[in-house]
């Protein structure tokens, strides 16, 4: 049973994280970042959509379209958000609804464009692409230690995925140029852009890049939540995800924890409720706790939280 | 007058483009919009069936456009007072639920009415008090609570309050229901929104506050700058608190014309989306009150005349949320092109 819980806990924790390692790429440019929610949801739906294509021509039996399918849910992920760039860093809407708006139109749009790909490509009437079961990885060795050994244990390969763009994510942005550029554009764009650096391209990429992860995000929780591509997959998931950045102060370490508890809290209630033997309706009850969790959790740090400076600001070069 | 320009502009400009994506999967999108307003009872069907006609549909059209009068009330109210209320879906179910319950003990229409409004004042006076006491962001907050109360109603009602046969919620009683089912008239069959009236009437009051009374002098000063209302000597935490508690209590109406008027019971495990449509409303409005209304008239006939359109053209009935949220985008966007002007 404690095998359960770290298994499940880490499929749903780790999707989280690299969504809000998207977010923090973005907030920490200076650009609030509701729009997650769309981004995963955007980067999901075109996924999905390369994978069930590519399983037509490659069969079912290939891993070529899963991985095929990861790399079009970045990049549509990314194409996604840059919408959100638009309004946001051309535009000069308000980034909170700027945010929302984006959620809204990903929806309409994914739910609209899969039943009509659905009826025109594969000829169906159905509102999801299936995607099929996910194969699962368990390390040997590793596997067999006792306790910790579940980590190792029927992994989703996009936990793979996501440690290593996690660790590269990292990397750049606490040890690279461009980095420590995206953080000063969070925190004092003018002086970033006395310095010579040119604030809007720097904000673009930013918003772009957490519009990629979060599209790893997406096609995860396709792929562990329900195996298939639904308008169902917007959950509020992306909201989460912006919980645990806060809560983890908009650094990628603090927000991994957030992440984890989660991810334990959820899988942790199901097994209570499975091993109590209640009925099923008595798991939406244990669906709430990551929610009231992250409220009780935002009461008490809200106020020691240090976000960046100019997070939410439009920059104007004009303006001082 | 610059406000409803841009409005009318975000709205041609989409409608345009829905035109466009109609065009392109073949359909005939003068014959499409036609038949947006022939399903709202706006204009006259090839025929109709037995004991209908165009004013039988425009009375559930009005039925269907109360709530959202409500809910898009409620973003605007916000809005005005610098909260940007996302939370309008859970405090309408919050309100569903109340008043479901309540009506099984007492069925009465004024007790619905009532018990929606302080149930979705609750929670509406909750966000705003997480936000003054704690700094918890307003929009990540409401969205929790959006969760939470969505499972809790979920739970309840699959728990104890499910219709076996129609996997809902039971059906509220017909003395406590705030739409008259099938009323006879003549030889027509149709639904009376009882609580149409009042929306239009708490429209107008609404307007009435904002522009003449010093609270809304208040809520305007503290949404535009909360340091500028505090040096001038406003109560800024009292005035949020009462704004996030009154517009609470709007969509807390919203939830009963909805889940007590317009349908009569409660599906589990749904966000009514019109929490969210309402923010579109409200945007497209220019967050005035009257604004508000038509904006409802606007976008209802969208969603509304959809399913006599997608019927009639076989197109998916996604197309209409498409099309509001195609609205939505270009009304962000025209509050930019006004504010850059100034």
């Amino acid at each position: 049973m404690l095998d359960m819980i770290i298994i499940d806990g880490l499929s749903f924790a780790l999707p989280l994280f690299i969504m809000a390692i998207g977010g923090i790429y973005s907030e920490k440019s200076g650009v609030t970042n509701l729009a997650l929610e769309g981004f995963q949801g955007f980067g999901a739906f075109t996924g999905a959509f390369a994978v069930v294509y590519l399983a037509g021509i490659f069969g079912t039996g290939s891993q070529i379209p899963y991985y095929a399918g990861f790399v079009c849910a970045v990049i549509g992920g990314g194409i996604f958000a840059l919408l959100h760039a638009l309004l946001c860093i051309r535009f000069k809407a308000d980034q909170v609804i700027s945010g929302v708006v984006m959620n809204i139109l990903a929806m309409a749009l994914t739910s609209f464009l899969t039943k009509s790909i659905n009826a025109s490509v594969f000829g169906s009437s159905a509102n999801k692409f299936t995607l099929g079961a996910s194969t699962r990885i368990t390390i040997p060795g590793l596997s067999d230690i006792p306790v910790v050994g579940a980590v190792f244990r029927d992994i989703y390969p996009f936990e793979i995925i996501i440690v290593i763009a996690a660790l590269v994510m990292w990397y750049v942005l606490y040890r690279t140029a461009y980095g420590m550029r995206l953080r000063a554009c969070g925190d004092n764009p003018h002086s970033a852009d006395a310095a010579g650096i040119n604030v809007y391209a720097v904000r673009t990429v930013a918003v772009f890049i957490s519009g990629c992860l979060s599209g790893i995000a997406g096609l995860s929780f396709a792929y562990s939540v329900s195996a298939n591509f639904s308008p169902d997959i917007y959950l509020g998931y992306g909201y989460l995800s912006i919980a645990a950045l806060i809560f983890g102060n908009w650094s990628i370490l603090p927000s991994l924890f957030a992440c984890l508890i989660f991810g334990f809290a959820r899988s942790g209630g199901a097994a209570i409720i499975h091993q109590l033997g209640l009925p099923s309706a008595y798991n939406d009850l244990v669906r709430i706790l990551p929610y009231v969790l992250t409220l009780l959790l935002l009461v008490f740090f809200s106020k020691h939280n240090h976000s960046p400076r100019a997070l939410g600001q439009v920059y104007d070069k004009g303006r001082r | 007058m610059k406000k409803l320009f841009l409005s009318c502009l975000a709205i041609v400009i989409s409608l345009l483009f829905g035109a466009l994506i109609l065009w392109l999967m073949g359909k005939d999108p003068v014959a499409a919009y036609m038949n947006l307003l022939q399903g709202s009872g706006l204009m006259h069907k090839v025929k109709y069936a037995g004991r209908q006609s165009m004013f039988t549909d425009f009375m559930s059209f009005i039925d269907a456009m109360t709530p959202m009068i409500f809910a898009s009330l409620s973003v605007a109210l916000a809005l005005k007072g610098g909260f940007f209320n996302i939370g309008v879906s859970g405090q309408m179910l919050a309100a569903g639920i109340a008043a479901h319950m309540l009506s099984g003990v007492i069925p009465s229409r004024v007790l619905v009415v009532l018990a929606g409004f302080l149930a979705g004042a609750v929670v509406g006076a909750l966000i705003g008090w997480l936000k003054c006491r704690f700094n918890v962001n307003e929009v990540v907050s409401s969205i929790m609570l959006n969760s939470v109360i969505m499972y809790l109603v979920t739970f309840y009602i699959n728990v104890f309050y499910i219709n076996p046969v129609s996997r809902q919620s039971k059906s509220i009683a017909d003395a406590a229901r705030l739409t008259l089912n099938g009323y006879r008239w003549e030889n027509l069959k149709m639904d009376i929104p009882l609580a149409f009236p009042l929306a239009v009437i708490t429209a107008l009051f609404l307007h009435w506050v904002l522009e003449r009374t010093t609270y809304g002098y208040e809520v305007k000063a503290t949404g535009l700058s909360p340091k500028a209302a505090y040096y001038a000597g406003m109560n800024v935490n009292r005035t949020a608190l009462m704004t996030m508690t009154l517009s609470g209590a709007l969509a807390g109406l919203a939830g009963v014309s909805y889940f007590c008027g317009y349908l009569a019971a409660i599906q589990p495990g749904v966000t009514p989306s019109m929490g969210f449509d309402a923010i579109a409303v409200s945007l497209l409005g220019g967050n005035n009150p009257v604004g508000c209304v038509l904006a409802s008239f606007l976008i209802t006939i969208i969603s509304k005349g959809t399913v006599y359109m997608s019927s009639r053209q076989h197109i998916e009935p996604e197309i209409a949320s498409l099309i509001t949220a195609f609205i939505l985008t270009f009304a962000a966007c025209s509050a930019v092109l006004d504010r850059r002007k100034k």
